[in-house]
């Protein structure tokens, strides 16, 4: 008997453990190697038939106040889960302040979105252009009846019995946030070609130009690897291997107002969280995975290309005397064929198969009345 | 003290480098110099026909990374840099300064190095994984797997610069 319930002990132990990391439902992550497994909430453990019923979500314009718009709308999967746009613009034309962030590898921010340090769970996030009004984005409002709406069409009574089978009535927001949390934590990319190269060993995975460009990209002079370091190119990255880890923010030197406010409103930065004049103008640093296919680039979109960027940071920022400008923003000398290679590089980042992978794609559809 | 606190206090040891140089490929040899009885410059297969080591270290991400290469002890040892029965009395005011290909450099001293002291484990790397190093990386680096922070595992190692402070 004391062997049995030793033996229980055990067993309630280990599922104890896996139901910690949020895991329990046996997911498959097809993580490559190099790529840690993610953390999940303990309350929204990953399940395939949750990621599918978010990518209906996703994609599904009922999920705005006009129909318009759903989460891919800002979010383009050939984008790599961006817009293209300096600033995302809203189901009722309303402009964003930034630009809408990638979503590829999203499952390993610290943070989310460009500058609140305090907004770390995805499902919360979600609610924010559901049901934020500053702006509007897809501009819902509580008792819409976009639920009603979900439970009316005929695609969804499956999906969300298989996503939440032991809730007798599934149709909640929250069910919806858990679902679309679900999707995004799926969009694992790394099948770029500098993912060949350092985790396949191919050596001919990326060009000459691009090996050139990952050694001025480590090199001490221009150190981009500080802040857009680690396997995902952002020191905003955590992991089940690196859970406890510091996200810092950093200044960029894009602007130099007169007065404390030196950026110019609506976007302080992390100030408008911490109300701390030293955090005027600090962003998260957002991956560089498939950079290239994400410009216009920066917080708002005002540089336009890869080159820009190069340059601003050669420069030590456009607006180098801002006083809040980050160490590490300190400019570098570059020659013009070094400012190519370290593109082609960046480029090396870039990982085609998500940007069409099946699994992240539109699964309305295209005459759907969704 | 957070790891990128100790990177930067380290990094005020670095010289910056122009981008021109930085973007040439790091010659593949290794130079030992400075206050040492015998001078050395050591290419790839000198360090393969020396006493081996491995170390396994994680990656930024916590990825478990086996280097190989040869124990920075051996290598000063056979420049014939004061070690063993030699490191006594002003001896023990003699660094290493490691130097990179990009002008980076850092400090060990041979008090932490020598095995009757210190006894620190770093490894002048050459391969990771069983394969040569990436040109980022190599051809040779500094592996220092007791380090909490990597700073000191210098890329592209070119010079390892022996000074006696105290003659």
């Amino acid at each position: 008997m004391r062997r049995l319930l030793a033996f229980l002990f055990v067993v309630v132990s280990i599922v104890s453990c896996f139901g910690a990391s949020g895991d329990d439902t046996g997911y498959q992550w097809n993580l490559p190697k190099g790529f840690p497994k993610p953390l999940v909430p303990a309350d929204n453990p990953m399940s395939a038939a949750k990621v599918e019923l978010g990518r209906y979500l996703f994609y599904d314009k009922r999920m705005s106040v006009n129909g318009t718009q759903s989460c891919a709308s800002c979010h383009k999967q050939e984008l790599a889960f961006t817009d293209g746009r300096p600033v995302g613009i809203g189901a009722t034309g309303e402009r964003h302040s930034r630009s809408a962030m990638s979503l590829v590898n999203v499952a390993y921010s610290a943070v989310l979105t460009w500058s609140n340090p305090g907004l770390k769970s995805l499902e919360e996030q979600a609610l924010v252009p559901m049901y934020g009004d500053h702006p509007v984005e897809l501009g819902l409002r509580k008792g819409d009846r976009f639920i009603a709406a979900l439970r009316a069409d005929k695609t969804y009574p499956a999906l969300f019995a298989k996503a939440f089978p032991t809730e007798p009535d599934p149709y909640t927001v929250a069910n919806v946030t858990k679902a679309i949390a679900s999707f995004e934590r799926s969009i694992i990319s790394a099948r770029s070609p500098y993912d060949r190269y350092h985790y396949d060993r191919d050596d001919n995975a990326v060009s000459e130009a691009a090996k050139r460009g990952e050694v001025l990209f480590f090199s001490q002079h221009i150190s981009c690897f500080r802040c857009h370091g680690g396997f995902n190119f952002s020191d905003a990255t955590v992991s089940e291997r690196n859970a406890g880890h510091t996200v810092e923010f950093h200044n960029t030197a894009l602007y130099n107002l007169a007065g404390v406010l030196s950026y110019p409103l609506p976007n302080l930065g992390i100030y408008e969280y911490t109300r701390d004049p030293a955090d005027v103008g600090k962003f998260k640093t957002p991956t560089l995975r498939n950079i290239a296919l994400t410009a216009p680039y920066m917080h708002d979109g005002s540089i336009p290309t890869l080159e820009g960027v190069i340059d601003h940071y050669a420069a030590g920022g456009r607006a180098h005397d801002n006083p809040n400008r980050d160490h590490l923003v300190g400019g570098f000398q570059i020659s013009r064929e070094g400012r190519d290679d370290l593109v082609e590089y960046l480029k090396s980042l870039t990982d085609e198969e998500v940007t069409r992978d099946p699994q992240f794609a539109d699964p309305w559809p295209s005459d759907a009345t969704r | 003290m957070s790891s990128r606190r100790s990177f930067v206090g380290v990094a005020v040891l670095a010289t910056v480098c122009g981008s021109l140089l930085c973007a040439q490929t790091p010659p593949a040899t290794l130079v030992v110099t400075g206050d040492v009885a015998t001078p050395l410059t050591l290419k790839a297969e000198d360090l393969a026909a020396m006493p081996r080591e491995k170390v396994s270290i994680p990656d930024q991400d916590g990825t478990p990374v086996e280097y190989s290469g040869v124990l920075l002890r051996e290598i000063l040892k056979r420049a014939g840099a004061p070690l063993g029965n030699q490191l006594r009395g002003s001896a023990l005011t003699t660094y290493v300064l490691a130097k990179a290909h990009d002008g980076y450099q850092v400090v060990y001293t041979l008090g932490e190095i020598d095995a009757a002291f210190g006894n620190t484990t770093i490894l002048v790397a050459d391969q990771r994984d069983g394969k040569s190093l990436f040109e980022y990386q190599g051809p040779f680096r500094l592996v220092c797997p007791g380090d909490k922070a990597g700073a000191r595992s210098v890329r592209m190692l070119e010079t390892l610069e022996v000074v006696r402070l105290k003659k």
